[in-house]
């Protein structure tokens, strides 16, 4: 059973050969190029979608941070879709290993605090010490904004990897204790099926939610450094 | 099949990857950095782990010589 627990997180692998990299790829064919000036309803709908959640999220930047559009925008579409994808009966969620998503966190909280040091270095150096601050306090509170400016990578990945791992884990243990109990008791097994749709739909709204406060939290960072 | 890639990809994105992406180059090269520096302490770890294990089987084997390539852990 608890090899079973965790069998849906290890590296997939067809015919002993990683397909990691395929399955990363996998949902950028399900956001098709557009081709013409009107395009056909997916591509209309999520051409909206992208519109919608661009103009909200860059509405905090100015021009230096507008730069980034491509790539906030591109964050939040592949977690989304990614997280989404996972919610599949035996799928793989590339998002659930940690190793991704520190390989998503750490270039990108890297490139907010490189552009910071950049363009602003004053600003940027001014950020470990908060205005107001006694005199006495000044030394710990420096090693304080230190090491929250360093955890915040950290932090990045692994809110993620915990709450698409943890959602899994429940669906899959849930799921699991609804079956035994079908011929244990049947009241008891509905009542648990019941629980397992609502944490489903949970997890639909976690899987866009995470994405969200990823790209949200690193498009942050980058208005604090630009 | 090259020219369609340069095409495609590269001829939009030039000014992304060569001007606006500059500071996530360097911090994928930090990423890298890390990424050498976590497997190379497991590679030596697990060296010295498999040194420890076949001096403690048996004192007259020879150890592996991939063991003597590698830096020593005390330097």
């Amino acid at each position: 059973m608890n090899e079973n627990l965790f069998a849906s997180f290890a590296a997939p692998s067809m015919m002993g050969l990683p397909i990691v990299v395929l399955i990363v790829m996998f949902p950028s064919i399900l956001f098709p190029t557009p081709s013409r000036l009107i395009n056909n309803r997916l591509i209309s709908i999520q051409q909206w979608l992208i519109q919608l959640t661009s103009k909200q999220m860059l509405a905090i930047h100015n021009q230096k941070g507008r730069t980034w559009a491509l790539m906030l925008m591109s964050l939040i579409l592949f977690i989304g879709s990614t997280n989404l994808l996972g919610l599949l009966p035996h799928s793989f969620t590339p998002t659930t290993q940690l190793s991704m998503n520190l390989g998503m966190a750490i270039p990108l909280w890297a490139g907010t605090v490189v552009t910071g040091f950049r363009y602003k270095t004053k600003a940027s150096l001014a950020h470990f010490l908060p205005q107001g601050t006694p005199l006495p306090l000044i030394p710990i509170l420096v090693v304080i904004e230190t090491i929250s400016l360093f955890i915040q990578p950290m932090a990045l990945a692994v809110r993620l990897t915990a709450n698409i791992t943890a959602g899994h884990l429940l669906i899959h243990l849930i799921g699991g204790a609804t079956l035994a109990l079908i011929n244990i008791s049947a009241t008891t097994a509905f009542i648990t099926f019941i629980i397992l749709i609502l944490l489903t739909i949970l997890e639909f709204a976690v899987a866009l939610i995470q994405a969200y406060v990823f790209t949200l939290l690193v498009s942050l960072y980058l208005h604090d450094n630009t | 099949m090259l020219q369609n890639l340069v095409k495609s990809v590269w001829v939009p994105m030039k000014p992304y990857y060569t001007q606006a992406y500059q500071e996530i180059w360097l911090g994928m090269g930090l990423m890298s950095l890390i990424v050498y520096k976590i497997r190379s302490a497991d590679k030596r770890s697990k060296a010295l782990k498999g040194k420890i294990f076949a001096s403690s089987k048996g004192g007259g084997q020879k150890t592996p010589s991939y063991f003597l390539r590698t830096r020593c852990p005390m330097a």
